[in-house]
């Protein structure tokens, strides 16, 4: 069963089509990216998710229900705007939520100070969140939404606002909430957190979805570009879509670039060549980034170095 | 709905006031202002009395008649105020047969002279003294208004072309606490000359005049008596013959318009400590609220919480910080009332008569948590439709106005004991009903009144948490929205946009 199962979500506020008949569901244990630039309907989905907003149209299951506050203990959430009581301390703040989320006191605690110990913030464990840095602050906030070991943990735009050292700890802890089991869904612009840990990817772009599957897959969605020097015109070769010759400093060879048509895999071309003795000195392939697919399928406007 | 979540809130509402120095400061400023409120009033009245020095050039005893006649009138004033001591206290068995312990007299020469006869008030409070039970407080006398001394050598010897000066620059002496503060001069000519000058430093008061005038009056009469063959006993007759006034007042305190007084203090007061706790503690949550959208908490708040359970939270935590403040403030009193005894609790007990009954006892309970709802609900909108504090501020005094306007003049309509349409009228607007009828509670409020004002305060009450809980929802999430009637309108209207 999964985790979370969403069906032609829909989600209109006055004239603003926010999300647009969004399917996609994440399994346990499975590390889903959502991504999409400014305004593209993720943390709407989000909110639908944790039942801030009411969607629409369209369904959404939650560990097989409708979502409601009922499971609330069984979800991790981080906003993308984060802040916390700047009164409170950080092993309060901590507690709280955990109570909040159903745990009881001496359990929130124990969690919350080994969370604390995990990031290296034991020794503040007491410091008033007002008196923290903003870096040791959202952790504090990530342990408030790890306290309870959640079973989906949903982080929006996390990575935002850390600094390197911080973003490796967090990418840790998506590695080890997955470890565990629980399903990790968490949206994001920029691509190379998502080529490093999620398993499958959605794209969207203004409410619409416009890819969902692994890397491999959307990496796929974008035509490979392939450089080879042969003495033969390779223009005619099946697969090819286009090809531009230029000269080397031997006439007889010449360096191709090639465009091979969407789907067709480069290793069929190079087979092609090798069981019709046509002569390569060179074969390079360039395999599209995840950058260059959402580009493509998002837009550049959308993105972030 | 969970009233767990409700509890955790509200606890969490309650510690962060409680952190804030704010809080601990206002909680003692009233105790403390009303500690020291009499100690004040005490200096404040504590006022010296007049020096007056007569300069009598016409023999001296007319200025001999002016300073007999006002010390016979400070004496009356000490046995009236001694003669109600021993009424408020009936102590009249220290000495049955003594002026202070008749009832209802207007005290004339023969009074006096018995009181003085009898050893004046040293006698008097040492009678007392021996049945005065324990905790009735001593007897205080007042000091006099005036006290007279002869005129320094200067001005007694100073020529009468010259003498305005002379006084003028013995009155701006101000260092010295001897020099008069009011010179009267009697010329060496009167009674042809019948012009008396008063210099003061100061406004004088008429009643000082008014008295001065009666004694230089009578003296020229029983000249003039003389003058007519009327002499001696039958001249002074003249003078004196006055009706015996018996005057019959209720005891201290006992009168009806003193009485609705007394027993509206404490209803009065309780309307006034749930006007400033309310503004208080709505300031507070209001804080709090806008910390929660100011700082990007309320996302976080909302994946664990529903709106309501929020909402019903901060309400909940705002109310016991306010019952909090009111059982530090009642204890207050409650210790100030044991502490002075005597003097607080006599005057506590006609006060608290009015709100002793359990049935009082519990409308009270009731209006002022509806009332403490009612207002509070209110501020949490307010809070959570605003993105810092100014802008709070800025939708707060409109609303304070109109809470709180009405409210100053209900209360001065009581406090004058009105009771006319403008504080039936109040009385049945839900926003300032828990005010009107705590307020009311001293001067009387029928039970099918409580009852009515009581269903339709629930009623108005259930409806504006229904509403503010949609506005609060709506406007959770709306940062960076400015919040225009419109949108609050449609906020109010909209109950499914958001969960």
């Amino acid at each position: 069963m999964s985790v979370l199962e969403i069906r032609h979500l829909v989600k209109r506020f006055d004239q603003l089509l926010a999300v647009d008949d969004l399917s996609f569901s994440v399994g346990a244990g499975e590390i889903f990216g959502f991504l999409g630039g400014n305004g593209a309907g993720k943390t709407t989905t989000l909110r639908m998710v944790l039942d801030i907003l009411r969607p629409t149209s369209g369904s959404i299951a939650l560990f097989g229900d409708a979502p409601s506050r009922r499971v609330a203990s069984r979800i991790g959430f981080l906003p993308e705007e984060r802040g916390l009581y700047s009164g409170m301390s950080a092993i309060e703040t901590i507690v709280y939520f955990g109570r909040l989320k159903g745990l009881d006191e001496g359990l929130a605690r124990r969690r919350g100070l080994a969370l604390l110990e995990r990031f290296e913030l034991a020794e503040r464990a007491k410091s008033r969140i007002g008196d923290m840095s903003k870096g040791m602050a959202q952790k504090v906030q990530l342990a408030t939404a790890l306290v309870n070991e959640p079973d989906l943990l949903m982080l929006d735009e996390p990575f935002s606002g850390l600094d390197p050292v911080n973003q490796g700890l967090l990418e840790e802890e998506i590695l080890s909430a997955s470890r565990r089991g629980a399903a990790v869904i968490f949206s994001t612009h920029v691509m190379q957190h998502a080529e490093r840990l999620c398993d499958r990817l959605l794209l969207l772009r203004k409410g619409r979805k416009r890819f969902e599957g692994t890397i491999d897959e959307a990496r796929a969605q974008l035509p490979a570009r392939l450089s080879a020097v042969a003495k033969h015109d390779l223009s005619g070769l099946p697969g090819v879509s286009g090809a531009a010759p230029s000269p080397t400093d031997d006439p007889e060879w010449r360096e191709w670039s090639l465009q091979l048509a969407p789907g067709v895999d480069p290793a069929q071309v190079l087979e092609h060549c090798t069981a019709n003795g046509i002569a390569l000195r060179r074969w390079d392939q360039h395999q599209a980034s995840l950058h260059d697919v959402f580009v493509q399928l998002v837009g550049p406007e959308e993105i972030k170095p | 709905m969970t009233r767990t979540n409700v509890l955790l809130v509200a606890k969490r509402e309650m510690l962060q006031i409680l952190k804030m120095r704010s809080f601990w400061l206002t909680l003692l400023i009233l105790p403390v202002a009303l500690a020291l409120g009499p100690l004040l009033g005490d200096t404040l009245e504590n006022r010296d009395p007049t020096r007056v020095t007569i300069v009598d050039r016409s023999g001296g005893a007319r200025g001999a008649a002016i300073e007999a006649q006002f010390t016979f009138d400070e004496k009356r004033r000490l046995l009236s105020q001694l003669s109600r001591y021993v009424r408020r206290h009936e102590l009249q068995n220290a000495d049955p047969k003594a002026p202070w312990a008749q009832e209802g007299q207007w005290y004339g020469p023969a009074d006096i002279a018995a009181f003085e006869a009898a050893g004046g008030l040293k006698a008097a409070l040492a009678r007392i003294a021996r049945v005065r039970p324990e905790g009735v407080p001593g007897f205080e006398a007042a000091k006099p208004d005036y006290s007279f001394s002869p005129p320094p050598p200067a001005l007694a010897s100073a020529p009468e072309t010259s003498f305005e000066q002379t006084a003028r620059r013995f009155l701006a002496d101000e260092k010295g606490d001897t020099a008069p503060e009011i010179v009267v001069l009697v010329p060496e000519a009167y009674p042809a000359d019948t012009r008396v000058a008063i210099y003061s430093a100061d406004d004088v008061r008429t009643s000082f005049v008014g008295k001065l005038q009666e004694v230089l009056t009578a003296d020229l009469r029983m000249g003039l008596l003389a003058q007519s063959g009327v002499t001696g006993e039958r001249a002074v007759l003249v003078q004196t013959i006055a009706p015996t006034i018996a005057i019959d007042t209720p005891p201290p305190g006992g009168g009806a318009a003193a009485k609705t007084f007394v027993r509206s203090i404490v209803p009065l007061a309780l309307a006034y400590i749930l006007m400033m706790s309310l503004m208080l503690s709505g300031s507070w949550m209001l804080q709090g609220s806008v910390e929660e959208r100011s700082n990007k908490l309320i996302e976080s708040l909302l994946a664990c919480i529903s709106p309501e359970e929020l909402m019903y939270g901060k309400l909940l935590g705002g109310l016991a910080v306010g019952l909090m403040m009111i059982t530090v403030w009642a204890g207050c009193a409650g210790i100030a009332a044991f502490a002075t005894q005597g003097a607080i609790a006599d005057f506590i007990r006609p006060a608290l008569e009015p709100v002793s009954s359990p049935g009082i006892i519990a409308a009270i309970l009731f209006f002022f948590i509806a009332g403490y709802i009612a207002i509070s609900a209110i501020f949490v909108a307010i809070g959570s439709m605003a993105d810092s504090m100014s802008e709070a501020q800025g939708f707060m005094m409109p609303v304070l106005l109109l809470i709180l306007l009405p409210i100053t003049f209900l209360l001065q309509a009581i406090i004058a004991g009105n009771n006319g349409p403008i504080v039936q009228i109040l009385t049945w607007v839900p926003l300032w009903t828990p005010f009107a009828v705590l307020a009311r509670l001293g001067q009387g409020i029928a039970t099918w009144e409580l009852i009515g004002t009581g269903v339709l305060l629930v009623v108005s009450i259930t409806a504006e948490l229904v509403l503010i809980a949609r506005l609060f929802r709506a406007s959770l999430l709306a940062t960076g929205q400015r919040p225009t009637l419109g949108k609050v309108l449609e906020r109010l209207r909209r109950s499914g946009n958001s969960a």
